[in-house]
């Protein structure tokens, strides 16, 4: 069946969504043409590629790329197909090359993806073939920008900018650089790679659903509180608690923290509180940050808790803890997440110990928090095949208490706001033809 | 350093890694967290040359306070993963000695395999595990105390998805 804008449209209603939307494989590869082109989708950070040829390989939608650094300093991102019969060029998730080469015919390419030589050139003579031809190149996508260091991709030539299609996410992006007493930041070791069962918006919507919270992850609040009451008399809890407590925060508490969405389907929650908050001080860390800011500038920067600033589709960072989320999909059932961690550069390794205790907590395969997350992405995966009831609920302060402030808009922090302003920009991208039409 | 390792007894050491598998596979978290010393640390990279576990990210890095944490979140009630039990079978074989201090303070490497069934879908695990290894004199507890130990996935850098379990 071929789907009309109009049969997009009927997916989508103010208070619902249609299930078609998570479990239908043929809405699945609209949105990698639709969505996934169209949208400003992120790549990497500048740090992953600090040095002429160093590449990383990642995708944008189900589209391999490359990242990679030239000689001249431009950080390219290019099709990770061969422009022979192909093949993808490069398996490294990462290295340094002085250029590209296929390894089934040999062609290879410069590090801005042009061809540069073809094996055996006498039988390409007198047929038309023409190495200037970009057809033959690892192929550029459209569009890259880099916002301080974040580098993006949009697959299609024409649309906003960067920086307009970040909006106020900007701000958190803009916390996280002036959190660095030097002003920079850069990734550190691996990324934790989680593969879930579940279509890549199930991620995304989550990222700022706090009404979950309380009931996915009570375990772990319990497993804390048992171990507490384990510990002999007057002995101080461990470090580790003020990282997990407040995952068993009160519905109240969510709703304190609000939810702030904006254009293209970003939103973020908390501003000025957040599960984030209580993070004790760390030695020497405050004293780097006035010499750089000075006492009030300071005292901003640290009172920003942001928590999931979530960048539609692909993106979400937050501004206390050093780490990004990436939502890399796969199939209409299948979405890789990937998390990345930051050096503040300048601040004390507390800090990035912190974070990355932080994270094998909270986001790892083997924490406490994500898994129970994943699994109630794959019973929805698999219960939403039902042809029982064709909605999904989004009626959450529908309509209530939605303060608007120029381009943003509030609300409290257990609304379904968020999920209904996502719903609004995939529309935008979902129903308005294919990229190439 | 050889005569050292020709004087301990590795069949006492392969029983003591059977059994910290046969705690694990039978579910008995208070009997295995016991063969951890109080400053014992487990590790799990996510890269197999990584160093450095506080820097940098790992699949796990435990020091004995987590590992109770999440001994008393295992098979919660209120967990939705565990809503179904996890169930696991190790296979231990290859123990090799490797840095022998004494022979009361030395490191032990094993392979394994270890098949996991978890939301009912089966998975296979397969790596090495590095012990280090003190041996206690104390009374009933006297025996081997696990001081660190490091499992190494042979696909610690790729996706997987949940690992609800120690190996
Ligand atoms: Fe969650």
């Amino acid at each position: 069946m071929r789907l009309i804008d109009a049969d997009i449209r009927a997916l989508v209603e103010a208070d619902r969504v249609h299930r078609k939307v998570y479990v239908d494989e043929e809405i699945f590869q609209l949105e990698m043409q639709r969505v996934w082109k169209r949208a400003w989708v992120f790549v990497g950070h500048e740090s992953q590629v600090k040095e002429a040829g160093s590449f990383i390989s990642t995708t944008i939608g189900t589209e391999p790329v490359v990242m990679v650094r030239d000689k001249s300093n431009e950080i390219h991102v290019i099709y990770n197909r061969c422009g022979h019969k192909g093949a993808k060029v490069t398996n490294k998730p990462c290295g340094k090359t002085p250029m590209f080469r296929c390894p089934y015919h040999g062609w290879s390419y410069n590090l801005d993806g042009t061809l540069n030589v073809t094996p055996h050139k006498v039988g390409y003579e007198d047929t038309g073939f023409d190495k200037s031809d970009t057809r033959f190149h690892m192929g550029k996508v459209a569009r890259v920008e880099n916002y301080r260091g974040f580098v993006f991709a949009s697959q299609i030539k024409e649309g906003v900018n960067l920086e307009e299609f970040l909006g106020d996410a900007k701000a958190t992006i803009d916390n996280v650089l002036d959190r660095a007493p030097t002003g920079q930041i850069e990734i550190v070791g691996q990324a934790l790679l989680y593969m879930h069962d579940c279509n890549w918006k199930m991620f995304i919507e989550n990222l700022n659903d706090g009404v979950h919270p309380m009931v996915t992850h009570a375990s772990v609040g319990d497993a804390c509180r048992k171990l507490l009451g384990q510990l002999p008399e007057g002995a101080s809890p461990p470090p580790e608690a003020e990282i997990v407590f407040p995952f068993g925060s009160s519905y109240e508490f969510f709703d304190d923290m609000g939810v702030s969405v904006m254009p293209y389907g970003h939103s973020y929650m908390g501003g000025q509180s957040s599960i984030h908050q209580d993070y004790s001080d760390v030695e020497g860390y405050r004293d780097k940050m006035v010499a750089r800011h000075g006492e009030e500038k300071t005292q901003q920067v640290l009172a920003q808790n942001r928590h999931n600033t979530t960048i539609y589709p692909s993106f979400t960072i937050k501004d206390a803890i050093q780490a990004i989320r990436v939502a890399r999909p796969i199939a209409v059932n299948k979405t890789l997440v990937e998390t990345w961690h930051f050096r503040l550069i300048g601040a004390p390794d507390a800090l990035l110990h912190r974070t990355i205790t932080y994270s094998r907590l909270i986001n790892s395969p083997a924490s406490m928090v994500g898994p129970d997350d994943w699994n109630c992405y794959a019973r929805m995966q698999e219960a939403l095949k039902s042809s029982s009831n064709d909605w999904v609920d989004l009626h959450r302060y529908l309509g209530r208490e939605e303060i608007r402030e120029g381009d943003v808009t509030r609300a409290r922090g257990t609304s379904d706001l968020s999920m209904r302003n996502q719903y609004q920009a995939w529309l935008t991208y979902m129903a308005s033809g294919n990229c190439d039409e | 350093m050889n005569k050292q390792k020709d004087n301990i007894d590795l069949r006492a050491v392969e029983a003591f890694l059977y059994d910290e598998a046969d705690y694990l596979d039978s579910g008995n978290l208070d009997a295995w967290i016991n063969l951890y010393s109080e400053d014992a640390t487990y590790w799990m990279p996510v890269s197999e040359d990584q160093q450095d576990p506080l820097g940098e990210i790992s699949i796990l890095y435990e020091n004995r306070t987590l590992m109770q944490i999440r001994c008393l979140n295992f098979n919660h009630r209120l967990a939705p993963s565990f809503e179904t039990p996890v169930r696991t079978s190790h296979i231990i074989g290859n123990v090799r000695l490797l840095e022998v201090e004494s022979m009361a303070d030395f490191t032990v490497r094993s392979n394994f395999h270890l098949v996991m069934y978890f939301q009912g879908e089966q998975e296979l695990f397969a790596g090495t595990a590095t012990h280090h290894l003190r041996f206690i004199k104390h009374g009933r507890r006297t025996g081997f105390r696990i001081y660190h130990k490091r499992v190494d996935l042979i696909d610690c850098a790729a996706p997987h998805k949940s690992i609800p379990i120690y190996f």
